[in-house]
């Protein structure tokens, strides 16, 4: 039998050949191997060279200045370091935080930390779209309130928000700061940090065909926005986030991020390829009866597709396409729990048609065999169980 | 999660799913799909008028987990000409044992239970009924 296919980019891709090339001449005694710390000699020197190539490639792809980039382990620590660093910094201003159900669990449990140390949240339920309306954002805010932290592509649905008319309101009230996880928006969508009006911004490199490990944060240098560190210990990233740099996973991120917006022409047909195939697998699945898509179509960028199964119990689903396919249920960080999507739940799914939901993403090695197996394995797996199931 | 050998292959063959009718034929089902788990046995009980009479043959539905489906499955092939009882083959917490089903599922091996003694219920009432 070959190989699952693998519809699971959301989760993580594979790492560019070129990129991972690169990398590798960061390790080695005959490459940049030294620590870019080290400012007294050659070695350190040429380390320090490729973290600062790496973060002027991140800076160019995202519409940001290379000040405005700290490096991270990924965009989880990027989450961390924006919420408590914010909320640290900002505390006597006063203790409220605005976010959405359906965030990821990376700013949902610092929200939830941050509630158990007396702060304040109120979390948005989006519309049965996914869409969270700006106007609920206006609702939300209070004069205790200091941070604002929305997605911009929802990591299970892939539904984006309009990040511009968040941005607007929070700038009217008061300068509300606004914290964007990205980490899933590189690579779908265009990126400008500058434009977007947003605070401080999360990327990650692994989603991207960069290495996992490292992400960054975007710190906005215009906006003036103050950070309070969450580790200490030799003071790099303009002492926002202490400890020595990874340089090849650093130079991995910059490489991908670099190829990633080298041609604007291949991109807008590597955007358009990829919304044929999602569709394709769309009208392929949609034709057994039975399927619901979940989020707005026109509001999700085309690499995700997830629908919900009626009449299919959601472990039986995933064991059934298990051997054909690599897609997940909900995002792969929830996996482990076995619980239905709460991004789901929140969309208003009821908790069956919540746990028999697939999320499919596509990526830049999925072909169109690659969609027909999809469909064929879905077909028979829903085909199968709802005979067993008697429906 | 990961499956044992035996709860992959009965679960992917499911051969015994399907319905039966005729003479003889009683069905019970407990459980409900709105809870994640609902199981239906048909159990066919050989022509007679003896009070232990043998099971011709069993078939299942179910709607539930692989680990549901796999036990459902073995329980109808292992039933075929056995004496019709109310109990599985064997108990629920042996058949964990053997499927290698977490603890916390065991809830859903008792649905099994309680369909098969429904089912069985139901069959030796048909034959009553089929011998007056």
């Amino acid at each position: 039998m070959s190989a699952p296919v693998y519809l699971d980019y959301a989760a993580t891709t594979p790492v560019d050949a070129g990129v991972a090339a690169q990398m590798a001449q960061c390790l080695t005694i005959e490459g940049t191997f030294g620590n870019p710390g080290s400012s007294s000699h050659e070695y350190g020197d040429r380390a320090r060279s490729v973290v600062e190539a790496a973060r002027s490639q991140v800076a160019a792809a995202v519409g940001a200045e290379t000040s405005e980039v700290v490096w991270t382990s990924g965009a989880t620590e990027a989450n961390n370091l924006a919420i408590f660093g914010v909320a640290n910094y900002y505390r006597d201003h006063g203790r409220h935080i605005v976010t959405a159900r359906t965030e990821h669990k990376a700013v949902l449990d610092p929200c939830r930390e941050l509630e158990r140390r007396g702060w304040r949240v109120t979390y948005l339920v989006p519309d049965s779209s996914g869409i969270v309306d700006p106007a609920q954002i206006m609702r939300a805010l209070e004069r205790e309130t200091v941070l604002v932290s929305l997605m911009h592509v929802n990591n299970e649905i892939g539904v984006v928000q309009d990040i511009e008319a968040v941005a607007a309101l929070c700038a009217r009230h008061g300068g509300v700061r606004l914290h964007v996880d990205a980490a899933q928006s590189f690579g779908k969508c265009h990126i400008d940090f500058a434009s977007s009006g947003a605070d401080l911004m999360s990327l990650s490199a692994h989603k991207a065909y960069g290495p996992k490990g490292v992400g960054a944060l975007l710190v906005s240098a215009r906006r003036g926005v103050q950070l309070e560190a969450l580790q200490y210990g030799g003071g790099q990233e303009r002492n926002l986030r202490s400890g020595t740099l990874a340089t090849h996973q650093v130079a991995g991120m910059g490489a991908a991020f670099a190829l990633a917006t080298a041609d604007a022409t291949d991109i807008e047909g590597e955007r358009c390829r990829i919304a044929a195939l999602q569709s394709r697998l769309w009208r392929g699945i949609e034709a057994l009866g039975g399927v619901l898509r979940n989020g707005a179509a026109a509001h999700c960028v085309p690499q995700l597709l997830n629908l919900s199964f009626e009449d299919v119990e959601g472990e039986s689903l995933l064991a059934a396409v298990r051997p054909h396919l690599a897609v997940s249920t909900g995002s792969a960080c929830a996996s482990a729990t076995n619980e239905a999507s709460y991004v789901l739940r929140a969309l208003g799914r009821d908790e069956r048609l919540a746990e028999s939901s697939l999320r499919f993403s596509l990526g830049r090695y999925t072909t169109e065999a690659d969609i027909d197996r999809a469909i064929q394995a879905v077909a028979d797996a829903v085909t199968r169980l709802r005979r067993i199931g008697g429906k | 999660m990961n499956y044992s050998e035996l709860t992959r292959r009965y679960f992917e063959t499911a051969g015994a799913a399907g319905v039966l009718s005729g003479g003889c034929v009683g069905r019970g089902a407990a459980g409900t799909r709105r809870a994640g788990t609902w199981v239906q046995f048909d159990i066919q009980l050989e022509p007679g008028g003896e009070p232990q009479r043998r099971i011709l043959a069993a078939r299942f539905l179910a709607f539930g987990c692989p680990h549901t489906i796999a036990v459902a499955a073995w329980v109808c092939e292992r039933a075929a000409g056995t004496f019709c009882a109310a109990a599985l083959p064997e108990t629920a917490q042996a058949l964990c044992r053997r499927f290698e089903v977490p603890a916390e599922k065991l809830g859903r091996l008792l649905v099994i239970e309680d369909a098969w003694a429904a089912a069985a219920a139901a069959a030796q009432a048909t034959a009553r009924v089929t011998i007056s």
